[in-house]
């Protein structure tokens, strides 16, 4: 039996103890009549004989603050308290500054029924408008659940939508709202993710969020010059429309005011970053905790960042099967997590740290303690609460530290709260003390002799021990007639001490003395004399008497230790399975020897040939080429080398794929959300894949504008695009884009009317602004993101590639452009295009198609293995594509079936190289081996179309990025790291920090 | 034969199109062999008995008569020249839906899953539609064998193995019901619920996997009952399950995850059936098991993703070859459908790409798929007495540089021509009056 552990008291009671009621009135002057009574305590105090950590790195001991009036009046080292003070003996307790949680959520996030009124924003997740300080609200628990955690100040931030509103700086005492204000409507506050109780269809992608975000900035500019334009003129035309939000954005891009971001991955903050960047905007960051992974990007950086201490829970690993599913990536997350708050201070990155996103509250000081453990000092982790936020929240003349003439805000813990196991007695807001614990009042906790002299007469020795809030003990009973017992030990199933009047109140089974129900024991203690009488199950009720006969000497307040093993985990990106310390060296030049060398370009296939790179650049491929010294060599002897292979239609590496909120959408661009840490992307090079045009999916008649990448595996997002003037947009023809509910269109027919309407509508915008640049008269017309693109489209500068399957959609989308006067690039899927290819051909549009698949859908059911062949022998340029993350990691074998339709083996090949690389107009970088290109190639063991072939090296910019032996190496790599972190998981187990095993669950964290 | 090798547009005009042609059929069924066949000077890879330079295979009556370098042709026989040739079995696809879905969104044109947990009583012949376009296109790529499989609920129901040619389902159909096919549950389902939370949590792991026992105890009683002359109401259910007891056909069963295959060894032991494990991603992680209990296991996806981010870029396709060295027996599948059985002889080839031996690969499609699931006395391997089911290519069937130039299902030489080539002919034809035009 395991005796049931009590609290001595409640945290929730705080209140309970309420020192001086309304201290916080004293002296200021109130707007409010008083009713009744007036309140008014002294709000003299005197804290004593503390360890006062005044600032990360100041310690006083013996420390006596004077608090006056809610503000710090002296800070002494010894002295005595004033006469007239009231005094607080801290003998044995720390003194900290009170917390400042940079990021906090207060509450701010409810949803007014039937959505928000008034001129605010067309899009429901535009709330920009929302203040903080304007609906500022009471939420006690909230506040007492963060004042547990050591907080006197936050930055409240709203939580609802993508613009969300203008956070607040207010203390977190008791006192009424309009007490709480420090710094109102501070900084801005934008999230990635939108609020689905707001509603609304757009955006529903990060891309589409990122283009809300650019529209609306833009707008807000275009808003404070429109009305500008229309007071100067004298109101001589209809206004400008009302939006609250764009008007609350103007401090904003005027960078008079400060956006937070909220990330919620190190992705996210890259892309924040960039946004911010664009616009100039004075960006703060609220971090994902995964800031370890880009500690080389934070280098340098002083915007401020404010991250959280949410670490993840260790993956199940309780049998072999389910440790079969556990992912390096969220093995190494798990480990890593905890250590990214002193890593980040390691670097020299200042950061705050929030208690926001943890799952509960009560984790805060825990989680802190383990950041502490895992190598965060605890004076960085005090400056990361107190005096860093202060000064980012422009508070530092008056919060941070533990000086005169500050605010008295002061944490009162037992134990160091950083290292230790330690308790928060008092949180001090503004000089109004907040019980948090209570102190013991009395302490049982030792060995006592009791007996009874009565009938019942027993001797026992009760034995106390454990934490004062926790107490367990024993009862160890002599036997004896009267007992009616043989003796023994009893385990007591609670002991509860009643420390306010020094009662010790202990209950246990009485089935352990042989009756049935309980045994109630309870004794007044005073110094080391117990007195007190006994209720048992058969209605006696015996008194006692006692004495403590041993001192309780258990262990001190326990350190906390780290509670995983050591283990040398060198940083990689991505952080996960496959990651690289950096990305390959660049050799100054590479040579191949004496291999079939399939150029894709005129010069043909060509046996026993040199391929020589430098700087990255191909430079010849030839027989017998001179090196330059130190070139790095590559016996190609029974070698087929080739181009890098390209896929120009493929979804992985983003982290959104459709925006499917409007039909048309060619306003949001898969550029802003590339990821880098999709596996598919190491498994393609392994493959020989080197491009991929990352595509927007096809919800939408138009849709988003893709991205060229090249597979630079352990770069950063960024780092993948493909450097090139070369920009496409999605179009969908066909069954996808009508198929979404209640948007039009419903049908092909619509389809075609919609983006004919588009077209249209973009020459009417175009002929606005140039009415505008010559007469500026009346309202300046507004930028139109998407009405930008679509002109981009109609004069051929960003280029259709259009998904599709029928030939009727095709033939119907080429006429239209021809109508437009311009030409479509590329229709992509094209099941049918063989039905139309002389119209393609003609019109000079190239095919993008697979080698084999058809037959999943009704308007796939015509495809055919011979579409290239036809395609081809009509003269379109005609490429494969994938559409699919692991097609994609083997097309030279889609190539290979093209085989049996009668192509060549290099025009087979060209369907994966050249003519990819011309059907999206970057044959200028990529698609052959031609002097000026790109060095991306690959060494095959045999001819790359046979079923029997397989990639051996892929080099990608002069550099390998991948090759067998590198590979052999990761994975022995992984296999270590991964039974390493098995062994952390299980030997932490029990332990505190770094979580608990999840079970059954195997999803990713990434 | 049909192919074209163009090396320019010139050189592709100076071929003659007859449209008329190619109007006349898509796919023809032919009648069944009249005269004995004997081919000559070839290289035939029996898969059973080696591989036998410039021999010459005769069949008759759809039977194979003579293999060798020796052999008597016998009078009135057809003599076909086959030098420089190969000769390969049929390939085998141990899991496919052909016939019994068309397209894959249109729910309609499946017959793959029926209503219920269990149905071992359905048979997928008679839903086989003998003019699906996927014959074709499979057996375009060498596939002349398939069994088509009921999917679903925890007994789905009997495989049946097709020879794919034949007016009908029932000129097909070469075992209606060749093996039962049970879905392992998943210890750890996905669990959707629907947005907001709605929704029943399916059964859980424990409890799908006491069904299935219940399910297997009452019908070996039914099966009992009947062997001890009890009069009972039929149960068509039961009934169709009583061949697994006499252990005549094996259950196959589907099983991915380590520990579904564990689990599904342990219940096929206790239940005393000969079991064939279906799907066997995780297959390297048993192999002892497997091998110590005989167990073969139907491979299908090798030319796919590893199932787990740290596994190599190449887990799926070094499967094969690591199962072999494990000494575990296995088939590979097509593994994708209907849709795609004619990809079987890719998945395959992509295992002798990363280490599996050539002929290793050959029998996983061949012999191993025929004799798993009991069909090895007719198809699998070329051998007197058996089905004249074969390929005469260029090479072996499992590399795409080869082609497959005439197959004989039965002894009868099939219409080479698919969907797909009809489609290419057709619109090679609009091609050449474009080019007439404009050239």
């Amino acid at each position: 039996m395991r005796p049931r552990l009590h609290r001595t008291l409640l945290s929730g009671l705080a209140l309970a103890i309420s020192v001086a009621p309304a201290l916080h009135a004293q002296q200021a002057t109130r707007t409010q009549p008083v009713e009744g009574i007036r309140d008014n305590g002294t709000g003299f105090h005197a804290l004593v004989n503390a360890r006062a950590v005044v600032a990360p790195g100041q310690v006083i001991d013996d420390a006596t603050i004077v608090v006056r009036n809610g503000m710090i009046q002296s800070v002494s080292r010894g002295g005595n308290a004033p006469a007239g003070a009231r005094v607080w003996d801290l003998d044995g307790l720390s003194v900290y500054p009170g917390f400042i949680d940079a990021h906090a959520d207060l509450g701010m996030d409810a949803v007014p029924e039937g959505g928000d009124v008034g001129p605010t924003h067309w899009n429901p997740q535009v709330r920009a408008w929302f203040s903080t300080t304007a609906n500022l609200q009471d939420d006690e628990s909230r506040r007492a659940a963060l004042r547990s955690q050591g907080f006197g100040t936050a930055l409240a931030v709203p939580g609802q939508g993508i613009f969300r509103g203008t956070g607040s700086v207010v203390n977190l005492g008791d006192a009424g709202v309009r007490d709480r204000v420090l710094r109102p409507d501070l900084v801005q506050s934008i999230g990635f993710q939108r609020s689905f109780q707001l509603g609304g269809a757009y955006p529903n992608s990060t891309m589409g969020t990122t283009a809300l975000m650019r529209q609306t900035f833009m707008d807000a500019d275009w808003y404070i010059r429109a009305w500008a334009a229309y007071e100067s003129s004298g109101r001589a035309f209809l206004p400008p429309e009302t939006s609250e939000a764009l008007g609350a954005l103007e401090p904003v891009v005027q960078s008079t005011q400060p956006v937070v971001f909220e990330t919620t991955s190190e992705e996210e903050y890259l892309r924040a970053q960039a946004i911010a960047a664009e616009f100039g905007i004075d960006a703060w960051y609220r971090g994902s905790g995964q800031e370890y992974r880009i500690l080389d990007v934070l280098r340098g950086h002083s915007e401020p960042l404010i991250v959280p201490l949410d670490f993840p829970d260790a993956p199940d690993v309780t049998d072999p099967e389910a440790a079969l599913n556990a992912s390096l990536a969220d093995l190494r997350h798990w480990y890593l997590a905890p250590t990214s708050p002193g890593q980040l201070s390691e670097a020299g990155i200042p950061f705050a740290i929030t208690a926001d996103g943890l799952a509960s509250l009560d984790d805060f000081l825990p989680n802190l303690r383990t950041a502490v453990s895992r190598g965060l000092s605890p004076d960085a982790a005090l400056a990361a609460l107190t005096t860093t936020p202060a000064e980012w929240l422009g508070l530092s003349r008056t919060h941070g530290t533990i000086e005169e003439g500050k605010i008295a805000n002061l944490v009162v813990s037992e134990g160091d709260l950083f290292t230790e196991d330690a308790t928060v007695r008092d949180v001090w807001v503004q000089g109004t003390v907040y019980g948090v614990t209570r102190p013991a009042q009395i302490d049982p906790r030792g060995t006592w002799r009791i007996a009874s002299s009565d009938e019942w007469g027993f001797d026992a020795a009760l034995t106390l021990e454990g934490s004062l809030n926790a107490l367990q003990g024993r009862i160890d009973i002599a036997g004896g007639p009267a007992v009616g017992f043989d003796g023994g030990v009893i385990d007591l199933s609670s002991a509860t001490v009643v420390t306010e009047t020094g009662r010790l109140e202990v209950r246990f089974p009485a089935e352990s003395i042989g009756f049935q129900g309980s045994v109630l024991l309870a004794g007044s203690i005073r110094g080391d004399d117990f007195f007190g009488w006994t209720a048992m199950p058969n209605g006696a009720d015996p008194t006692f008497s006692g004495s403590r006969v041993e001192a309780y000497e258990g262990p001190s307040r326990g350190a906390v230790a780290m509670n995983v093993p050591d283990l040398d985990l060198p940083f990689i990106r991505p952080m996960m399975e496959y990651g690289v310390s950096s990305i390959p060296e660049q050799p100054s030049a590479v040579i191949v020897r004496n291999a079939t060398v399939w150029t894709q370009g005129p010069q043909g296939r060509i046996e026993g040939a040199d391929l020589l790179i430098r700087d990255g650049l191909v430079v010849e491929v030839g027989s017998n080429l001179n090196a330059p010294g130190g070139a790095v060599e590559i016996d190609g002897t029974g070698k087929h080398v080739t181009p890098g292979l390209i896929d120009p239609h493929i979804h992985s590496g983003v982290s959104s794929v459709n925006e499917s909120g409007f039909a048309i959408v060619p306003e949001v661009r898969m550029g802003d959300v590339l990821t880098h840490n999709n596996i598919w992307m190491y498994r393609q090079l392994a493959g020989g894949l080197t491009t991929t045009m990352v595509k927007h999916g096809s919800a939408n008649p138009i849709g988003g504008e893709n991205v060229i990448i090249k597979l630079r595996w352990g770069a950063l997002p960024e780092e993948f695009k493909l450097d090139t003037e070369t920009r496409t947009v999605k179009f969908a023809l066909g069954e996808n884009p009508k198929r979404r509910q209640n948007r039009y269109p419903d049908t092909r027919m619509g389809t075609q009317e919609i983006i004919r309407d588009h077209f249209l509508a973009a020459r009417d915008y175009e002929r606005d602004w140039q009415r505008w640049e010559q007469n500026q008269e009346g309202i300046p017309p507004r930028r139109d993101l998407r009405m930008e693109a679509i002109l981009d489209i109609l004069n051929q500068e960003l280029l259709i590639s259009s998904h599709g399957y029928r030939q009727d959609e095709f033939l119907a989308l080429v006429r239209l452009a021809e109508e437009f006067g311009f030409r479509v690039q590329t229709l992509q899927h094209g099941v049918e295009a063989y039905k139309i290819a002389p119209e393609l051909a003609q019109s000079g549009v190239a095919a993008i198609v697979w080698s084999d698949w058809g037959a999943f859908k009704l308007e796939a059911y015509d495809a055919t293995v011979y579409n290239a062949r036809v395609l081809m022998e009509a003269g379109v340029v005609t490429s494969l594509h994938s559409d699919n993350s692991e097609i994609a990691s083997r097309m030279n074998w889609e190539a290979g079936k093209l085989l049996r339709t009668g192509l060549t083996e290099e025009q087979a090949l060209s369907t994966v190289t050249i003519q990819s690389a011309r059907a999206i107009a970057i044959d200028d970088r990529v698609g052959s081996l031609e002097p000026g290109k790109d060095g991306d190639f690959v060494v095959w063991n045999g001819n790359p179309l046979s079923q029997f072939t397989r990639a051996e090296q892929t080099w990608l910019d002069g550099r390998r990025y991948f090759s067998l032996e590198e590979d052999a190496v990761l994975r022995e790599q992984i296999d270590r790291e991964r039974s390493q972190l098995i062994q952390a998981v299980l030997s932490a187990q029990g332990g505190r920090g770094n979580g608990a095993m999840r079970r059954g669950d195997s999803d990713g964290s990434k | 034969m049909r192919k074209i090798r163009i090396a320019s547009r010139v050189a592709f005009l100076a071929l003659a199109f007859a449209p008329a042609a190619v109007a006349a059929q898509v796919r023809m069924t032919v009648p069944p062999q009249s005269v004995p066949v004997a081919i000559q000077g070839a290289t035939i890879h029996t898969v059973t008995d080696g591989v036998i330079e410039n021999g010459t295979i005769v069949f008759d009556d759809g039977l194979i008569t003579a293999i060798g370098t020796d052999v008597t042709i016998p009078a009135g026989a057809r003599v076909v020249d086959g030098t420089g040739k190969h000769i390969y079995p049929g390939l085998v696809d141990a899991y496919s839906t052909v016939g019994i879905s068309e397209i894959g969104a249109v729910g309609v044109s499946s017959d793959v899953n029926e209503l219920g947990d269990f149905n071992p009583n359905v048979r997928a012949d008679v839903a086989v539609n003998a003019e699906s376009r996927h014959i074709g296109t499979s057996r375009s790529a060498g596939v002349l064998v398939a069994f088509s499989t009921p999917d679903g609920g925890l007994v789905s129901g009997m495989s049946s193995a097709l020879s794919l040619e034949g007016w009908s389902w029932e000129e097909m159909s070469l075992e209606s019901a060749a093996a039962l096919n049970v879905n392992w549950p998943d210890p750890n389902p996905r669990r959707f619920r629907g947005f907001g939370g709605q929704g029943e949590d399916p059964p859980s792991y424990e409890e799908q996997v006491q069904q299935l026992k219940s399910f297997f105890a009452e019908a070996r009683a039914y099966r009992d009952a009947l062997g001890a002359g009890e009069e009972l109401r039929t149960d068509s259910r039961y009934a169709a399950m009583v061949p697994v007891f006499d252990g005549e056909i094996p259950v196959v069963v589907a099983a991915n995850g380590a520990a579904q295959i564990n689990d599904a060894i342990t219940w096929g032991l206790e239940e005393g059936i000969d079991i064939v494990i279906r799907g066997g991603a995780d297959a390297i992680h048993v192999a002892d098991r497997l091998v110590a209990n005989d167990i073969p296991v139907i491979l299908t996806s090798t030319m796919a993703a590893p199932g787990r981010e740290y596994e190599g870029y190449d887990g799926a396709y070094s499967m094969p070859a690591r199962l072999h060295e494990a000494g575990v027996r296995f088939a590979i599948s097509g593994g994708s459908g209907s849709l795609y059985t004619n990809r079987l002889p890719w998945e395959a080839g992509v295992a002798v790409a990363f280490g599996l031996p050539e002929e290793e690969a050959l029998k996983a499609v061949t012999i191993n798929a025929a004799q798993f699931m009991g069909i090895d006395d007719r198809v699998g391997s070329l051998e007197p007495g058996k089905q004249a089911t074969f390929l005469i290519t260029t090479g072996t069937p499992l590399d795409m540089t080869n082609d497959i130039e005439q197959s004989y299902i039965q002894g009868r030489e099939i219409d080479m021509m698919d969907i797909q080539k009809f489609f290419f002919e057709k619109y090679m034809t609009k091609v050449m009056q474009y080019l007439r035009m404009v050239m």
